[in-house]
């Protein structure tokens, strides 16, 4: 393949070029109540190349390896075409030619594993939730694994192989009394092999037990309190209502969101640091090399309550001035890379669970996430269940809790940080410009926010 | 040999599906130009029954013989299959391929992008515009060992626009956009339109009025009430008995000036086929009539399980795509809610006070499934004395989508959209919706 790349792109029009190809093995068991839905191992290949005439960009997707060279043409055309409409040309910060292969690392390779001992091991979960309680109605398990062979060059003598794991596992139960249905769910996934789904007994019955009681827990009354976000919950926070924002493609075209998103502006507490890392052994979101071939590295969105920091790929470093970071993530082949997170992470402080809880007469304890989503500023997040603080204790379990509100607000409003970190990956993935799900982690200590409005009946 | 017949010698039965899409896009962002794009993807999906049990393959660009192997790998540690693949008989041909779209070029993409962005920020000159414009074909051919193919082209054509308001402390982000099959579905310049009459409704924030005041779902908003019932009429989800609506086939279960029908024959719809992704013949398949439960709808799977017919509704990624890499279930087709009585101003001026949700955000977050909903709204305004006075910030809607359409549905309006690429419905206007402000 080496060869062959380096020879076409050696031919290739307009002033930069790149090839991407890929090469996917991946198994998937899916299991909804008694029903296997899925059982399967498959392979798959696609690619993408990109070409840039007089600053535009023109794209090309196919599936056919042989087709490089016509696709190398085609994108050069619709690029010259876009180029007669592009008022901002499009520049690359550079970056230094790299020839590396990063190749597989995992324990156990799941795709030695047969495809028999997947289904057993999703099917002893599945029975596990199905048989914990009569109340329980319905269950699933989605287990699923892939490796992500990338080939990367460009026209700068970049050339780049990388294999990528990734390994993930739904656990969800659905419980039922009279008309009222219930759903609980766990969730977890990593960039290893096949050890980490293994002896995951524990969490299947702890979604079972959670759907059932959450049959008899109270839904919220809204109003605004003093809420205490688990780690789960607080890593969707950041990741979903600051993260996002700090993507310098969404900055770029956005003059008065550019404003708001200064660096040295102040956000948080001196107590507050947020991460964005692209590489953290055996994480989701560990991306050695981005899909524009630029090495990782560890940035700082926030030190010390001050915004330092922002994603980049190489257009958005080259137009503002910046270095590029390592964030020019593309979901699949079938898409370009954009800007994107990795593994994103609010640092621990020093208080702990106790000295959250303090002081607080009523207020919620708000656990895991049922999803997220943000438009600029504004966020909605619905945990995945609650408790009630009363004097400073949890009391009873709360159901359809949902949360919103302004990022900045929640920021300025965080009072307290935990010691107690937690960085995980979850199943699903986040989704940007079409292109999900993307693996990626987040993470955070416990975290305590005045002022939280709370959505309900 | 092919495929089929290379399958067909180890397992008993088997399916090929395959899906050929071709096509371009144009993206401007911020006003300005992102990127033009192509794609020509080839994807295979193969099923196969093996001493009667289902396997399931799929591949895009890798060689033959590695999808035959592993579907079989696949059957022969897989469930029962509880259906057999269908003879392939019959015909049936639905509308859905308009020679017009082919002859989009990407100038003319990046001419109406340009004009949207031109009329938005020409209005409204602190408006940041996003716009994605797109258009293509698929192939879809279908063969299976029961006997017989099927082939079909389907043409696509979409444009989507993001309106962005941003302001330290108030940054609004509107959407409007669809996806049809036929070029003189969508007319860029009334979307365009539709996004200025919201950017013009919205200039002015006002407070709204909170507890339970009437609330009038645009077409698209609506999506909060439907999403609930889109699964809950999932032959699959009555069967598994995750859906309120089981046992409930002859019940009135919803108000009666509520007719929603799923039509996956419909000359152009945005869903439509002539068959579905397994080979049914697609049709008119009634969900509620007048308020009362008529039908499910199935695929092969579920419809064997539950011992019904399939309905053609076989989808590869039910609701929102996921092509050849997905096995089919249940989804729906284009789902019809039957207009009622009142234009939207109309219906406005008939709420006298209340608000208009358009867009939410967390959208099929939390427990779908039993109807509950609760979303903070991204995109509403605020109606006061029958008038549209501003827009809605920092606001929350709660309630549950079953008991609202049964008993609080206040009118259903005249003017029905398509929405989202699936369904079509006129505005509704509806009470007993909790509203939250600050």
């Amino acid at each position: 393949m080496k060869a062959f790349l380096k020879g076409i792109l050696e031919r290739a029009p307009g002033e930069y070029a790149e090839v991407r190809w890929e090469e996917v093995s991946h198994s998937r068991v899916v299991f909804q109540r008694d029903q296997l839905m899925a059982l399967e191992a498959s392979r798959e290949a696609g690619g993408m190349v990109r070409v840039l005439v007089e600053g535009a960009w023109g794209i090309a997707v196919f599936t056919d390896p042989e087709e490089i060279p016509k696709r190398l043409e085609e994108a050069a055309s619709l690029a010259r075409a876009a180029s007669g409409h592009v008022r901002d040309r499009i520049r690359l910060a550079p970056v230094g030619p790299v020839e590396d292969k990063v190749a597989l690392s995992v324990e156990e390779d799941f795709r030695e594993v047969p495809l028999e001992e997947k289904r057993k091991l999703a099917q002893r979960y599945n029975e596990l939730i199905l048989g914990y309680s009569d109340e329980i109605v319905a269950s699933g398990v989605r287990y699923a694994d892939s490796v992500r062979r990338v080939i990367f060059a460009n026209t700068e003598g970049t050339y780049i192989e990388q294999e990528i794991p990734d390994v993930t596992l739904h656990l969800s139960a659905t419980a039922r009394r009279n008309g009222d249905i219930q759903q609980a769910f766990e969730s977890l996934g990593a960039a290893a092999g096949y050890e980490f789904v293994r002896d995951r007994e524990e969490k299947a019955l702890a979604a079972a037990k959670r759907a059932v009681e959450l049959l008899s827990a109270k839904p919220v009354k809204g109003g605004r309190y003093t809420v205490v976000l688990d780690q789960d919950l607080a890593g969707v926070f950041i990741h979903e209502a600051f993260g996002h924002i700090c993507e310098a493609d969404f900055l770029l075209r956005n003059e008065p969101m550019r404003r708001v998103m200064e660096l040295g502006k102040r956000f948080g507490t001196e107590a507050l640091n947020v991460v964005e890392d692209g590489y953290i052994p055996g994480r989701r979101g560990n991306t050695p090399y981005d899909d524009e071939g630029v090495r990782r590295r560890k940035i700082y969105l926030i030190k010390e309550g001050v915004l330092t920091g922002l994603m980049h790929s190489r257009a958005t470093a080259a137009a503002t001035g910046m270095e590029p970071t390592g964030n020019a993530r593309a979901v699949s082949w079938e898409h370009e890379p954009i800007v994107r997170m990795r593994n994103t992470y609010i640092e621990p402080g020093e208080a702990t669970f106790e000295e959250l809880l303090k002081g607080i007469d009523y207020g919620i304890y708000a656990k895991g996430s049922f999803g997220g989503q943000t438009e600029f500023e504004q966020f909605t997040f619905s945990a995945a269940y609650a408790y009630e603080i009363v004097g400073g204790e949890i009391g009873e379990m709360l159901r359809d809790v949902v949360l919103t509100g302004n990022v900045f607000e929640t920021l300025r409003n965080i009072e307290l940080l935990g010691e107690d970190f937690e960085l995980r990956g979850s199943a699903g993935g986040c989704g940007k410009g079409g292109q999900s799900p993307l693996p990626v982690t987040f993470g955070a200590p416990h975290v305590r926010i005045r002022d939280v409005i709370v959505g309900g009946k | 040999m092919g495929i089929l017949e290379k399958a067909a010698a180890v397992a008993k039965e088997a399916e090929l599906y395959e899906e050929y899409r071709e096509g371009i896009g144009v993206s401007f962002r911020g006003g300005e130009l992102e990127k033009v794009k192509s794609e020509a993807v080839l994807g295979r999906a193969l099923r196969v029954i093996l001493d009667g049990k289902l396997g399931f393959a799929s591949t895009a660009g890798e060689e033959e013989d590695s999808l035959v192997e592993a579907a079989v790998a696949s059957a022969r540690h897989g469930g029962p299959a509880p259906f057999s693949f269908p003879e392939l008989k019959g015909e049936q041909r639905v509308e859905v391929l308009d020679p017009e779209v082919r002859k989009l070029s990407p100038e003319d993409l990046l001419e109406w992008g340009e004009e949207a962005v031109k009329a938005i920020t020409g209005e409204f000159p602190g408006i940041i515009a996003d716009v994605h414009l797109f258009r293509g074909e698929s192939s879809v051919r279908l063969a299976n060992t029961s006997g017989g193919a099927r082939e079909e082209r389907r043409s696509y054509f979409g444009m989507y626009v993001e309106a962005q308001h941003v302001k330290e402390g108030d940054i609004w982000l509107l959407w409007v956009g669809k996806t049809v099959r036929k070029r003189e579905d969508l007319s860029p310049e009334e979307l365009v339109s539709q996004v200025i009459r919201y950017l013009r409704w919205g200039e002015r924030v006002v407070p709204p009025p909170t507890g339970k005041p009437p609330v009038l779902f645009t077409p698209r908003g609506a999506i909060v009430l439907y999403l609930p019932l889109l699964v809950g009429f999932s032959g699959l989800s009555v069967y598994m008995g995750t859906s309120p609506l089981k046992g409930k086939l002859g019940e009135e279960a919803f108000d009666r000036r509520l007719t929603i029908v799923d039509d996956g024959a419909l000359p152009f719809g945005p869903r439509s086929g002539s068959f579905d992704d397994e080979g049914v013949l697609t049709g008119r398949l009634p969900l509620v009539e007048e308020g009362v439960v008529r039908h499910f709808y199935y695929d092969l799977r579920a419809a064997a399980l539950a011992g019904a017919e399939p309905t053609g509704n076989g989808m590869k990624g039910a609701f929102f795509g996921g092509g050849f890499r997905t096995p089919p279930s249940p989804g729906p087709r284009n789902v019809l809610v039957s207009p009622g009585e009142g234009t939207l101003d109309e219906l406005i001026a008939e709420m006298r006070e209340g608000i208009i949700v358009e867009g939410v955000l967390g959208l099929g977050q939390g427990n779908i499934q039993s109807g509950a909903f609760s979303n903070n709204v991204s995109t509403g305004f605020v109606v006061r004395d029958g008038e549209v006075i501003g827009r809605l910030k920092n606001t929350m809607i709660a309630g549950n989508a079953y008991e609202v359409l049964k008993e609080n549905l206040v009118a259903v309006g005249a003017e029905a959209e398509w929405c989202h690429g699936i369904y079509k419905s006129p505005p509704l206007l509806v009470e007993g919706v909790s509203v939250v402000s600050r």
